[in-house]
């Protein structure tokens, strides 16, 4: 009796998970062709860029990171020191610590393996869609929660996995004259605009850019480096200043 | 770069993702991030990703060109409007591309 119960029981919460899991699917599928199309770009940037095609397959699926492959990319190429092309990711994957620090409570009840399985697919579109399905007042509640967050982050790892592994493979084929390596830069920038979230931020996006342009012949490709560390001390400064007008 | 150095280069940017997206999942509670840190770690990436598109925009084979005759600067004023208007990624990326070659055959 009391076996029969519990493997109900057990059966009503795989079903949730399930559902749970599909329901992540549907909130995401808006996004996946993006998502796609993005993966292709950085693939094709990959093989552009001069990686051989076993380099470009190991970054996709071991980096996993568009942004920070893509920023990689033209520092590889102009032979910048491995160092520098560390860093310059580990800066640009910074917006993953908000979110693994926003998503990460919810998933406080799992073993350590567990989360830091979650944790490596946590990116851009799981910020997005999943505080609205569970906002903070969910914390304590774990129905549905790895369901729902699987349920996104598998479609994104497919489609952008799909996208580059096509992109990759179609890269040998377009032309060099067509510039695809351009689409790399606009997604870049699409990836910028939203990040810019206040008048701190635009004004250290402003300040790096103009460092970045005047500093770009400087050797090892530093400049990138010194237009961040401007631009970042540019943004904070700025926001220190609205803290105190907001307090006067 | 060798194809050591390409590996190792590849392995260290698996680390830096690990390392970002993992950090909060494995630290728990132990840690809070106060708010000048939430800022602070919004405002490096925006500016890091300004700091790699700028140059490809404005400059010419290393020489500036703030100009109309510069076709991936007018495609990137184009694709970043297309993107605030829209928020639609694939769109930007195909409204830029075509701008971008559509451009480069006129100019």
């Amino acid at each position: 009796m009391s076996n029969t119960q519990a493997s109900t029981a057990h059966e009503t919460a795989v079903d949730l998970e399930k559902r749970a899991y599909r329901e992540g699917m549907k909130a995401g599928a808006p996004t996946m062709p993006g998502i796609f199309a993005w993966g292709m770009v950085t693939g094709m940037a990959m093989v552009k860029s001069g990686l051989t095609i076993w380099q470009a397959l190991g970054m996709s699926f071991l980096v996993f990171a568009g942004s920070a492959q893509l920023a990689s990319l033209p520092l590889m190429a102009a032979d910048a020191p491995v160092w520098v092309v560390f860093l310059t990711a580990l800066v640009v994957n910074l917006r993953f610590v908000i979110f693994a620090a926003a998503i990460a409570p919810h998933f406080a009840h799992l073993p350590w393996y567990k989360r830091m399985w979650h944790g490596y697919f946590n990116a851009d579109i799981t910020m997005a869609l999943f505080p609205r399905r569970f906002p903070d007042s969910t914390v304590h509640k774990t129905e549905g929660k790895v369901g729902f967050f699987n349920g996104i982050c598998y479609s994104n790892w497919w489609a952008w996995q799909g996208g580059s592994v096509i992109g990759i493979l179609l890269a040998s084929q377009i032309p060099e004259s067509w510039g695809i390596g351009f689409a790399g830069t606009l997604a870049l920038l699409a990836i910028t605009i939203p990040l810019t979230v206040n008048s701190a931020a635009l004004v250290g996006v402003v300040v790096a850019s103009v460092v970045a342009i005047a500093a770009a012949s400087l050797p090892y490709r530093l400049g990138l480096l010194l237009a961040v560390i401007v631009g970042m001390t540019a943004a904070m400064a700025v926001d220190t200043y609205l803290d105190k007008k907001e307090k006067a | 770069m060798s194809a050591l150095e390409t590996w190792l280069t590849i392995i260290l940017l698996t680390v830096a993702t690990i390392l970002t997206r993992s950090s909060f999942f494995l630290l728990g509670h132990a840690v809070k991030l106060p708010p000048k840190v939430q800022h602070a770690l919004r405002y490096a990436p925006a500016a890091a990703l300004a700091a790699i598109v700028a140059p490809d925009l404005a400059l010419v084979d290393g020489a500036l060109q703030l100009s109309w005759t510069n076709p991936k600067l007018l495609a990137g004023v184009g694709a970043a409007a297309f993107f605030l208007t829209t928020r639609h990624l694939l769109g930007t990326i195909i409204v830029g591309m075509a701008l971008y070659s559509l451009l480069r055959v006129m100019l």
